[in-house]
């Protein structure tokens, strides 16, 4: 019991304590990062989040493309992954795994190496500088931990529910609307965290594909500001564009938090 | 005849999971289907449903030909092991769904419900999850899902197998009053042949994919066609003996008695059952199972003996019966 609670202590400290000193930063000002044992007559400031949040493109704007280029990919991952994880679940033993495993494939490839393609088919369709496309293929990477997830929810239902809802005429599109769909919301919901992380961190494809400076994603014009000058690296500055980066990602696992840890653990629910 | 299958067969990758099932079931008839599991009971009834397709022969409802309808089209009302109730809607809403789709208007809907539920005591539950129902409320309200469908066609999938042993002994005459009292045509299928006995007037013994008999419970257990319908029909087992020219004779529990002549034995065990004591003998033909009167004495020198009509005879290579 004890060594649980130490344990469970540790992983906190681990985890919340670059959070907190990146929280910490952000309300210093420089001086006191520099010097952290000096008195000083005013140590906390505001600047940071001022001159991050008052620039030119205003930094929500950031937040705006970053919260808008996640919510298209996430819906066009399920809207592709939720249709082949049930047909998955439902085709032969031999079959699915063999597709699990072009899948699992998939998921393991580094996504990097794609990446030169990836620029060569932007450039040859002229995707460069749109927010829209930029979700194609974050949707389309997400795609094999999407319909993986999502498949071992689908399994675990228990046939006879559809079954039942088949002997009482419900069409495919019925038993979708009233029983698959409730039913592995759970993972529909853990899945769709992931996707969305996923996509609110990406950097390289986010980098190249996006020039235009009112259509950067959070990572990206987070390298901005941190590069923003060769003489010194703006610790404050970035520290507050971070916080407040992560502050939609941390009001939406507070929202989902329960059906993720369902999601995780069980996946569906039993009889 | 109202339900009829001829020569049903399901065959997946080359191999027959069913095979020439040949069944009649009449209106006011409960036909059970018994037999070990994997020998095909639930899949013969989910072809009638329309669940799985049929590779092989076909089905009518009352002369209509159903074989390849959807289960949607069939009007058969089906009663799940696992109950298939929607864990996230009421009681109401699991039974309102299948009307809603059938495009049955509000207020009937609500009238057909309350009627449905009336039936089987649950309207004070209509609100009710299936969670925050017991086994046996959750057993009525599949079947009152079942009913709302006012189908041609009962099928009763193992209704009861999820139920404790008391439970499932005083559900059954609510069972019968329900669904026999309907008058339509229903295929009981469960792994329990008293609840078979108990619920069917004719019973059919499936084995590997095929059927063995199709009889009533009093001729399944008196005249069995075959070596495996006699194991399997009636408890404590038959016993087999060699006879001669390979043959086996059959003697039931209950035929034995101690006599002064016959195969001699040892007493190895013996059970209390209540009303009766079943004694296992050691002879030189194997163990015999005896059903006796409890207050039967044992004998120093144990001999046994039966009447020859009580004795079933089989052909040890092919195990069907051999008349004299």
């Amino acid at each position: 019991m004890k060594a649980t609670r130490f344990l469970i202590l540790a992983l906190l400290v681990w985890s919340l304590a670059p959070l907190t000193w990146q929280l910490y930063t952000s309300f210093c000002i420089d001086q006191a990062l520099v010097t952290p044992f000096a008195s000083l007559n005013q140590r906390w400031t505001l600047d940071h989040y001022q001159s991050v949040l008052n620039s030119n493109p205003p930094f929500i704007r950031y937040l705006l493309n970053s919260l808008f280029v996640g919510g298209l990919s996430t819906f066009l991952t399920l809207l592709l992954a939720i249709p082949s994880s049930y047909s998955l679940s439902k085709m032969g033993r031999r079959s699915s795994l063999v597709i699990k495993f072009f899948l699992i494939g998939c998921a393991l490839f580094p996504y990097v190496l794609l990446f030169l393609a990836l620029l060569e088919i932007a450039r040859y369709l002229q995707l460069g500088n749109s927010l829209i496309a930029l979700a194609v293929p974050y949707a389309a990477l997400s795609q094999p931990l999407a319909i993986l997830l999502l498949t071992n929810a689908f399994s675990d239902l228990p046939a006879e529910l559809e079954d039942a809802a088949r002997v009482e005429g419900l069409s495919v599109v019925q038993r979708f609307r009233w029983i698959l769909l409730p039913l592995i919301s759970p993972a529909i919901a853990s899945t769709a965290i992931l996707v969305f992380l996923f996509s609110w961190n990406e950097y390289p494809i986010a980098l190249t594909w996006i020039s235009d400076s009112g259509k950067l994603t959070l990572p990206v014009a987070m390298a901005r500001i941190a590069g923003s000058s060769i003489h010194s690296v703006p610790y404050g500055p970035y520290a507050a564009a971070t916080v407040i980066g992560s502050i939609p990602l941390i009001l939406l696992v507070m929202v989902f938090q329960k059906p993720i840890v369902s999601g995780l653990t069980t996946g569906a629910v039993k009889g | 005849m109202t339900l009829e299958l001829e020569n049903v067969g399901r065959n997946i990758n080359k191999q027959w999971i069913v095979e020439n099932i040949c069944l009649t079931v009449a209106d006011n008839e409960c036909l059970a289907l018994v037999g070990p599991s994997g020998c095909g009971k639930s899949t013969t009834l989910r072809l009638i449903a329309g669940l799985d397709p049929v590779s092989a022969g076909s089905i009518h409802i009352r002369g209509r030909d159903i074989t390849s309808l959807s289960p949607s089209e069939r009007s058969v009302g089906m009663v799940f092991q696992s109950y298939a109730l929607l864990p996230h809607l009421t009681v109401f809403e699991n039974l309102e769904l299948g009307l809603r789709v059938r495009g049955v208007p509000k207020p009937e809907r609500r009238f057909k419900i309350k009627g449905i539920l009336d039936l089987v005591q649950l309207w004070n539950r209509a609100d009710n999850r299936p969670a925050e129902l017991s086994g046996g409320q959750r057993q009525r309200v599949a079947l009152a899902r079942a009913l709302l469908r006012d189908p041609e066609v009962y099928l009763l999938d193992e209704p009861m197998s999820n139920l404790d042993a008391q439970l499932r002994e005083d559900i059954r005459p609510e069972l019968r009053r329900l669904v026999l009292e309907q008058r339509k045509p229903t295929i009981y299928v469960t792994h329990d042949q008293h609840e078979a006995m108990a619920m069917a007037q004719r019973i059919a013994v499936l084995h590997e994919g095929r059927i063995e008999q199709i009889d009533t419970p009093y001729n399944l257990y008196h005249n069995p066609e075959s070596l495996f319908v006699a194991r399997f029909i009636g408890r404590p087992q038959i016993n087999c003996l060699k006879g001669d020219s390979g043959s086996i004779r059959a003697v039931r529990p209950e035929s034995i008695r101690f006599s002064d002549e016959g195969l001699s034995g040892k007493l190895q065990s013996r059970e209390w059952l209540g009303n009766s004591q079943l004694l296992f003998l050691e002879t030189q033909q194997g163990v015999i199972r005896m059903m006796t009167s409890p207050d039967q004495g044992i004998p120093a020198q144990i001999r046994l003996t039966w009447r020859a009509e009580d004795e079933i005879l089989f052909d040890a290579d092919t195990g069907l019966r051999s008349r004299r």
